[in-house]
């Protein structure tokens, strides 16, 4: 059977799932999306980072390489042309001597400015046997024949340069150059030579250039180094690699202008310390010229770069890690709170739904959700052409039961009712309640009638077992109307209809029974349709009258007032009594109109014993359950009021204990307005039923009655007697007029006068008699 | 460590001042020119950039020819020590520098007082310097602003 409650079920899952699925699609999983978007940030931060490092490294070696050829080149061109200006002064000086072998030359050639400047160079003279003839200075040496300038001059006439040597006395390092000296002949005739200070070829270091670390030097083919500087250390006659430095290839060697030099990163055997070094080899001169520039200084910068990049993406990275946990805590948070506003709007939705399905306090389906179901199980039952039993259930006396026991009591049983009807049927068949004390039993694929018996059978047996309410076990009986489809109804509305029918029937033949539906009880059910209308007719054409009994002042004796009491003066059946009227139209809300009319007749009547100058008596009128609870009531009063303009403290309404525990905090409501409007209140029947003295408490009600069953027996009975002085004695506290009812005997009335009862009403005074006897009897 | 480093500039210190105390003792030094040179007075840093290659020309525009004393004459490096505050070593090691590099030669040398006033006087050179007691007429002493 569809239930209108899982489809729309269903409808709001489709609905969730979709809205999912849109979020899937929106957004990935945020615990997946954001790691993932930290790695790829990550991964794009390193990369790049080792990627700037290593080409600002790349570039730094780049220049270092560059600067470092740039670099030799000028230095060799230095190198050479402080060589050709030392060969070219001394070739002065052997050419001069060639020409006259005087003394005096060098000066000479000295004040002429034809010598190396004496500020560096010592420029001397040697003849054929190594002595020193002349010299600018006094003479360092006077025998040189040992020394390798000297010997190399005595075979070749080129520029001979000697191996770095230390002067004994200011332990500096010197170099010196020689050329030979010839006869007119061609023979050897001695040598000019000169020297200076090693320093001199590397006096061109510049810090700026080279660094602290650099290295520049001029190295022999021999290996040696002439001399070497780094900063400001200078060295000579170290020995290196020759070989391992120069790497002038022989063979390779084209005539190419300016060969590719070749810069490499290399431990410097004299000092181990790392260079780019580059050297050059000089083309006339058995020497070479060495730079180099220290990879720890060039780099310097790239590193210093590298620890700020390093310690830059460190940081990024670590910033990127706390936003991504930030954002993770955050989307996850939102998804929770959207998750769960997702779900209470779900199970919002879901209670919405089923408190306009069923009813709240069994839980039942309700008559709106029984009517689906009934209309859907007919359409079912006519397509498969199969039989649909429908069971209308009432609870006897559950009205008793309401009221003495109250209401919660009464919640208490319907619920143990509904769960019980549950128990008892099975899952394919449907319970719903309709309202009050009606249940409706839906039983699908029902065609066999013993079968319905059964069912019946069982519903009333589970009924029928003791329910323990309010402290006292009771039994509840319930009575059965059953109606089948399509035999007895194949709608909705004629299936309801004949199985209630069928139910008041079994009602009538002794309740705790079941009854199904037959055309015969149809028409049963005629009689009351027809009371209805003709109740119907009864307010239109006035059959209505008001009956009075009168009340006493217990002491006085004086009538202070009467109750008007409603009769029907029906034109063929005679003066019918309210008991055979009144339920029905209490359940056909034909009272409202009743009630009105009776209200303003009572008024009419209290100004007419006016008019006839009577003393002002108090009319009071009884209020039903459904005039009290008619929205209408207090307008309809106040109208009444203003159109019969009677003293509102002339009016007095009455209402039972039972009206007051349906709706406690509404009734109050109404209760205060009535009373706002100046009218007097009186609780009626006051002590057969159940009341709590606080409700006595909760509202200050004008007059209190006390019931006629509860002095009854007052001769007989000394409870009822301390119970009827109870209320008395509570009422006076209460500053409450308190009216005995239904006083019949003399006992009684002195019993009532000694209990100090403030007035009484009764048979042992007067019976309820039309207006007109009353006149005449207050008259006599 | 520092203890010895400081001794070693206590040291040093007083050894220039040694110095100085020994080329006061002796005499100082003065610059000249040749007695009839238009150029009376000039500044330390003027003579210090004559005299370190600097600068060819005189204020005045007038070429200038240096003449020094030689290696190891004390004038020389009291001179030097006067206009620019160049021990021997540092002056050495700038011409060494400048003459390496071919950015210039270094002024003539004359090995004693008198030589320098004959050649001041023969108008081969135009400044010098000498000790103060040797100075007589045939050498004009420049002021030193």
């Amino acid at each position: 059977m569809p239930n209108p409650l899982e489809e729309t079920k269903e409808q709001i899952q489709i609905d969730t799932t979709s809205s999912e699925k849109d979020n899937q699609n929106k957004f990935i999983e945020p615990q997946v999306f954001y790691p993932a978007v930290l790695i790829v940030f990550l991964i794009t931060l390193w990369v790049t980072t080792f990627n700037i490092i290593s080409t600002s490294h790349q570039r730094t070696r780049d220049s270092a390489i560059t600067s470092a050829t740039a670099l030799v080149r000028t230095y060799e061109a230095q190198v050479v042309r402080a060589l050709r200006e030392i060969d070219q002064a001394l070739n002065v000086v052997t050419k001069s001597y060639e020409l006259n072998d005087d003394n005096t030359m060098l000066s000479l050639l000295n004040e002429w400015d034809l010598l190396l400047p004496d500020f560096l160079f010592v420029t001397s003279i040697a003849d054929a046997d190594g002595n020193v003839i002349n010299s600018t200075r006094p003479f360092e040496k006077h025998r040189i024949a040992d020394q390798s300038y000297f010997q190399q001059q005595l075979e070749f006439d080129q520029l001979a340069s000697s191996q770095p040597w230390q002067d004994p006395y200011t332990k500096v390092w010197k170099l010196t150059f020689s050329r030979r000296i010839s006869t007119p002949a061609g023979d050897f005739a001695g040598i000019a030579f000169t020297s200076v200070e090693a320093s001199y070829f590397v006096s061109g270091y510049e810090e700026s250039q080279l660094g602290k670390q650099g290295v520049l030097g001029i190295l022999g083919t021999d290996g040696t180094f002439r001399v070497r500087r780094s900063g400001q250390k200078i060295v000579s006659g170290e020995k290196a690699n020759f070989n391992q430095l120069v790497h002038g290839d022989e063979e390779l060697e084209e005539l190419e202008e300016l060969e590719e030099l070749e810069v490499r990163l290399q431990d410097n055997s004299w000092d181990q310390i790392k260079r780019y070094t580059v050297a050059s080899q000089l083309y006339e001169f058995p020497l070479a010229v060495v730079l180099g520039l220290s990879e720890k200084e060039q780099m310097q910068g790239a590193i210093e770069l590298k620890h700020v990049y390093l310690l830059r993406a460190s940081a990024a990275s670590v910033a990127l890690m706390l936003l991504t946990i930030i954002f993770l805590r955050l989307s996850l948070q939102l998804k929770q709170s959207r998750n769960q506003a997702l779900e209470e709007h779900i199970s919002h939705a879901k209670k919405v739904e089923h408190l306009a399905f069923h009813d709240s306090l069994t839980g039942l389906p309700n008559r709106s959700f029984f009517s689906q179901l009934l209309s859907h199980g007919i359409a079912e039952a006519k397509r498969y052409e199969r039989r649909l039993a429908l069971l209308f259930l009432d609870l006897d006396r559950f009205k008793i039961i309401n009221d003495t026991l109250g209401h919660d009591a009464g919640d208490e049983l319907l619920k143990e009712v509904a769960h019980r009807l549950s128990e008892a049927l099975r899952e394919t068949d449907t319970v719903a309640r309709l309202g009050g004390d009606e249940f409706v039993v839906l039983l699908p694929e029902m065609n066999d009638e013993k079968q319905l018996s059964a069912v019946a059978k069982k519903i009333l047996c589970a009924v029928g077992k003791p329910f323990h309410l309010a402290g006292q076990d009771l039994r509840v009986t319930v009575s059965i109307g059953i109606s089948v489809f399509p035999i007895d109804g194949e709608d909705e509305q004629t299936l309801v209809k004949n199985a209630d029918i069928a139910m008041y029937h079994a009602k009538e033949g002794g309740k705790n029974n079941f009854c199904f539906y037959s055309d015969e009880l149809s028409a049963d059910s005629l009689e009351r349709l027809a009371l209805e209308s003709s109740l119907r007719q009864a307010v239109d054409r006035g059959e209505f009258v008001l009956h009075y009994q009168e009340k006493h002042d217990l002491r006085s004796g004086e009538i202070t007032g009467a109750e008007a009491l409603l009769r029907w003066q029906h034109p063929t059946l005679g003066l019918i009594q309210p008991m055979q009227f009144l339920p029905l139209a209490e359940e056909t809300g034909l009272i409202i109109p009743i009630g009105k009319w009776a209200i303003e007749a009572a008024c009419k009547q209290a100004n007419k014993w006016a008019e006839e100058g009577l003393p002002p008596r108090c009319i009071s009128v009884n209020l039903t359950e459904r005039q009290f609870t008619d929205a209408q009531l207090l307008d309809d009063i106040a109208d009444i009021l203003q159109r019969t303009a009677i003293n509102p403290a002339q009016l007095e309404l009455e209402i039972t204990e039972s009206l007051l525990l349906r709706n406690f905090e509404r009734a109050l409501k109404t209760l205060s307005r009535i009373k706002d409007l100046g009218v007097r209140i009186a609780i009626d029947n006051f002590g057969t039923s159940y009341t709590s003295l606080s409700t006595l408490d909760k509202f200050h009600f004008d007059t209190l009655k006390i019931d006629g069953s509860v002095i009854r027996d007052i001769a007989n009975q000394p409870s009822d007697k301390e119970l009827t002085e109870a209320i008395i004695s509570v009422g006076r506290t209460m500053a409450m007029t308190i009216v005995a009812e239904g006083v019949e005997t003399q006992e009684q009335a002195e019993f009532l006068l000694n209990s100090s009862c403030d007035q009484v009403q009764g048979f042992y005074y007067d019976k309820p008699t039309p207006p007109s006897l009353t006149n005449a009897r207050t008259n006599e | 460590m520092n203890n010895k480093k400081r001794l070693n500039r206590l040291l040093k210190f007083a050894l220039i001042a040694t110095c100085c105390f020994v080329a006061s003792a002796r005499g100082e030094v003065v610059i000249v020119v040749p007695a009839d040179s238009p150029i009376s007075s000039l500044s330390k840093a003027q003579v210090a950039k004559i005299f370190l290659g600097k600068s060819r020309r005189f204020p005045d525009g007038s070429k200038a020819l240096p003449l020094n004393q030689s290696e190891g004459n004390l004038e020389r490096d009291a001179f030097y020590q006067l206009v620019s505050g160049k021990s021997p070593a540092q002056v050495k090691a700038h011409w060494s520098k400048l003459i390496f590099t071919g950015r210039g030669q270094p002024p003539r040398e004359a090995p004693s007082n008198n030589a320098v006033k004959q050649l001041l006087t023969s108008h081969r050179v135009n400044i010098s310097y000498i000790d103060r007691s040797t100075a007589d007429e045939s050498v004009k002493i420049v002021v030193l602003k």
